[in-house]
């Protein structure tokens, strides 16, 4: 499904030239729950914005359903994140003016779903994550878990191929972590692949497998904790 | 179209959307009554004459010898301008369209004291007069030699034949069909006048009076040591006549000076620059008013695109292509602007209500205010083409970014 290949990104400057992802090579299959860890700085966010295609990459090869994204065009990258990624983002991202009803309609609306899908589509996937009784509420008026599980609804409104969280938890105490984390279990065991970025390695035991990321590339020298994990999945 | 989502999301963060909206009804409202005003000038402007100003001078011969023989300094004057290469006619008179200075009468209907029932310029011309100011005789005939008199020679100072022009006697005799030639009017209350003829045309020379359009040439030449004469020259001798004109009267007569020189149409410019200045003034106005709209679209615009950076960031992340997000401002802007012109649109026709009654303006045309719409709509779009096309290449990545 996912499969990057000797994947660089290197973000320059005048001055700076700064290598975020060096030679870095991964096969997510299809149905998957992988976490993908490692310290600050590491290159994990850089690897979930190019799995995401909100970034190009530098050189490699990066391919998603066997189609070699590095030839898309920006029109077409917008309609593959549209269409086969569904975002999960650490501080939610939620677009504070719009209702959480209107929210889940943002990337339904790029789709061109007509009304009466796009209401379908919402109501379920806002009833699936516990809040079909707040759908005129504000992100504001919503607590930071019941706000995670908003963007859950928006992700996965378009019935996407495979979620993309980035920290999902970093925002939230402990009891809603666990939460989140419960559904995003529910949801991959429903069939949808995720990768989740997290530079917790305590959640990293959710995943069903777990990626290390050190200076850019895939690391075989994992924490124990995390190779516990490993070898457990 | 995303006008739902839009519109809830403005209604929740308006104050800058309503202020916008304000400065472009206020905008539309002055826009549109400026035109108003700069649409009645111009058509004030653009009204002909009735004579031809573009091949017509003037200039005056002013006598200083008390004893100096008027009557055939005049005859001389017109015989050595008549015979001159390129010019068409000449005449002696009073006055012409537009000069802003000339002779009126009080008219009436009936003969004896009373109130006039209309008034008139008054051009004193002899039979040449017709043709040197090249009207359109409508009906009638010109004068014939033996009806223009000098003024010494006519005990009753007014002639008994007069040509008016068609809105003179219209005004006249309202409810009379058919031709005017024939009818007949007082001056001062004793003096009758008959029309012999009709011209189409031929304004007063005072373009702000309300009967500009009534004129009558009167068959009457004054001895007078003060002699204006008006010369039509052939089409493009007209400068280089002026120059000679006065040359030749000036060397003709040493008793005389000779001033006034000027063409028809400097005295049509002179007369309606204020009309020329106030259309200026309100371009500028509008022009002025526009672009300030414009630049706070503009500015309301980008500073919407920099408070929403990451929005835009998690829009395109979520799959909105680059004109997405251009459309997606534009149409903010069109909603904003929509109110602002509606609102413009009804300010327009309040304002246009007080100005009509308050300083006599003509009434708005229909069309005038669907117009300044789609100009504003269009000012919208433009000023907030370059803040959207911004907000288009903000990376998607900016979505992971932590606040």
């Amino acid at each position: 499904m996912l499969n990057m290949k000797n994947v660089s990104k290197v973000y320059r400057t005048d001055t700076v030239e700064t290598h975020a992802l060096r030679e870095f090579s991964l096969i997510v299959e299809e149905g998957e729950f992988v976490s993908v860890t490692g310290p600050s700085g590491s290159g994990k966010t850089t690897f979930l914005n190019i799995a995401g295609l909100l970034e190009d990459l530098t050189d490699g090869a990066y391919e998603l359903d066997g189609r070699d994204i590095s030839k898309l065009n920006d029109k077409e990258r917008s309609r593959v994140r549209n269409e086969k990624i569904g975002f999960i983002f650490q501080s939610f991202n939620l677009i504070p003016e719009l209702n959480i009803f209107d929210n889940v309609d943002v990337p339904l609306r790029y789709r061109g779903f007509n009304a009466d899908e796009r209401k379908r589509r919402i109501e379920q996937s806002i009833e699936m994550v516990g809040l079909g009784s707040r759908m005129q509420h504000l992100p504001a008026q919503l607590s930071g878990g019941q706000q995670q599980r908003v963007a859950i609804a928006r992700a996965l409104a378009g019935e996407p191929r495979f979620l993309l969280a980035d920290e999902p938890t970093g925002n939230l105490d402990s009891q809603m972590a666990d939460s989140v984390l419960d559904l995003l279990a529910e949801i991959n065991a429903a069939g949808t692949t995720i990768i989740m970025v997290t530079h917790e390695l305590g959640l990293a035991d959710r995943a069903r497998r777990n990626i290390f990321v050190r200076d850019g590339q895939v690391s075989d020298n994992a924490p124990e904790l995390h190779l516990a994990s490993m070898a457990a999945g | 179209m995303e006008f739902g989502p839009i519109w809830r999301a403005m209604m929740r963060n308006k104050g800058g959307y309503l202020l916008i909206a304000l400065q472009i009804a206020v905008t539309m409202a002055v826009m549109v009554n400026a035109f108003a005003i700069m649409q009645e000038r111009s058509i004030k402007m653009s009204r002909p004459s009735g004579i031809d100003d573009a091949n017509t001078f003037s200039l005056v011969s002013v006598g200083f010898k008390p004893d100096m023989d008027a009557k055939t300094l005049v005859q001389e004057d017109l015989d050595l301008l008549r015979g001159l290469p390129g010019v068409v006619n000449a005449v002696e008179t009073n006055s012409f369209p537009l000069r802003q200075g000339g002779w009126s009468e009080g008219l009436h209907r009936e003969p004896g004291v009373g109130k006039s029932v209309s008034s008139s310029a008054i051009y004193f011309v002899d039979e040449h007069g017709l043709d040197t100011f090249a009207l359109n005789l409508v009906d009638g005939q010109n004068f014939t030699p033996d009806q223009v008199s000098w003024d010494s020679d006519s005990p009753d100072f007014w002639p008994a034949t007069v040509i008016v022009t068609q809105a003179l006697a219209e005004d006249l005799f309202p409810d009379h069909e058919g031709s005017y030639v024939g009818k007949t009017f007082w001056f001062n209350d004793e003096n009758p006048a008959n029309i012999v003829g009709v011209v189409e045309r031929m304004q007063a020379p005072w373009p702000t009076w309300t009967g500009v359009e009534r004129s009558m040439l009167v068959p009457l030449r004054r001895e007078s040591e003060f002699a204006r004469y008006v010369i039509r020259t052939e089409p493009g001798y007209r400068d280089e006549l002026m120059v000679q004109v006065e040359e030749l009267l000036s060397g003709s007569n040493k008793d005389r000076i000779i001033r006034g020189l000027g063409s028809a149409e400097e005295a049509r410019k002179l007369s309606y620059l204020g009309d020329a200045a106030m259309i200026k003034i309100l371009s500028f106005i509008v022009v002025l008013l526009t672009a300030i709209t414009g630049l706070g679209i503009v500015g309301l615009a980008s500073f919407s695109v920099a408070r929403r950076t990451r929005q835009i960031g998690i829009r395109r992340a979520l799959g909105a292509t680059k004109p997405a997000i251009i459309r997606y401002f534009m149409l903010e802007n069109f909603l904003v602007s929509s109110v602002g012109v509606v609102a413009g649109g009804v300010l327009a026709i309040g304002l246009n209500i007080v100005m009509v009654q308050a300083f006599a303006l003509t009434p708005l045309a229909w069309y005038v205010i669907p117009v300044a719409m789609i100009v504003l709509w269009v000012v919208g779009q433009a000023a907030v083409a370059g803040p959207a096309r911004r907000a288009s290449a903000i990376s998607p990545a900016i979505a992971t970014r932590s606040i």
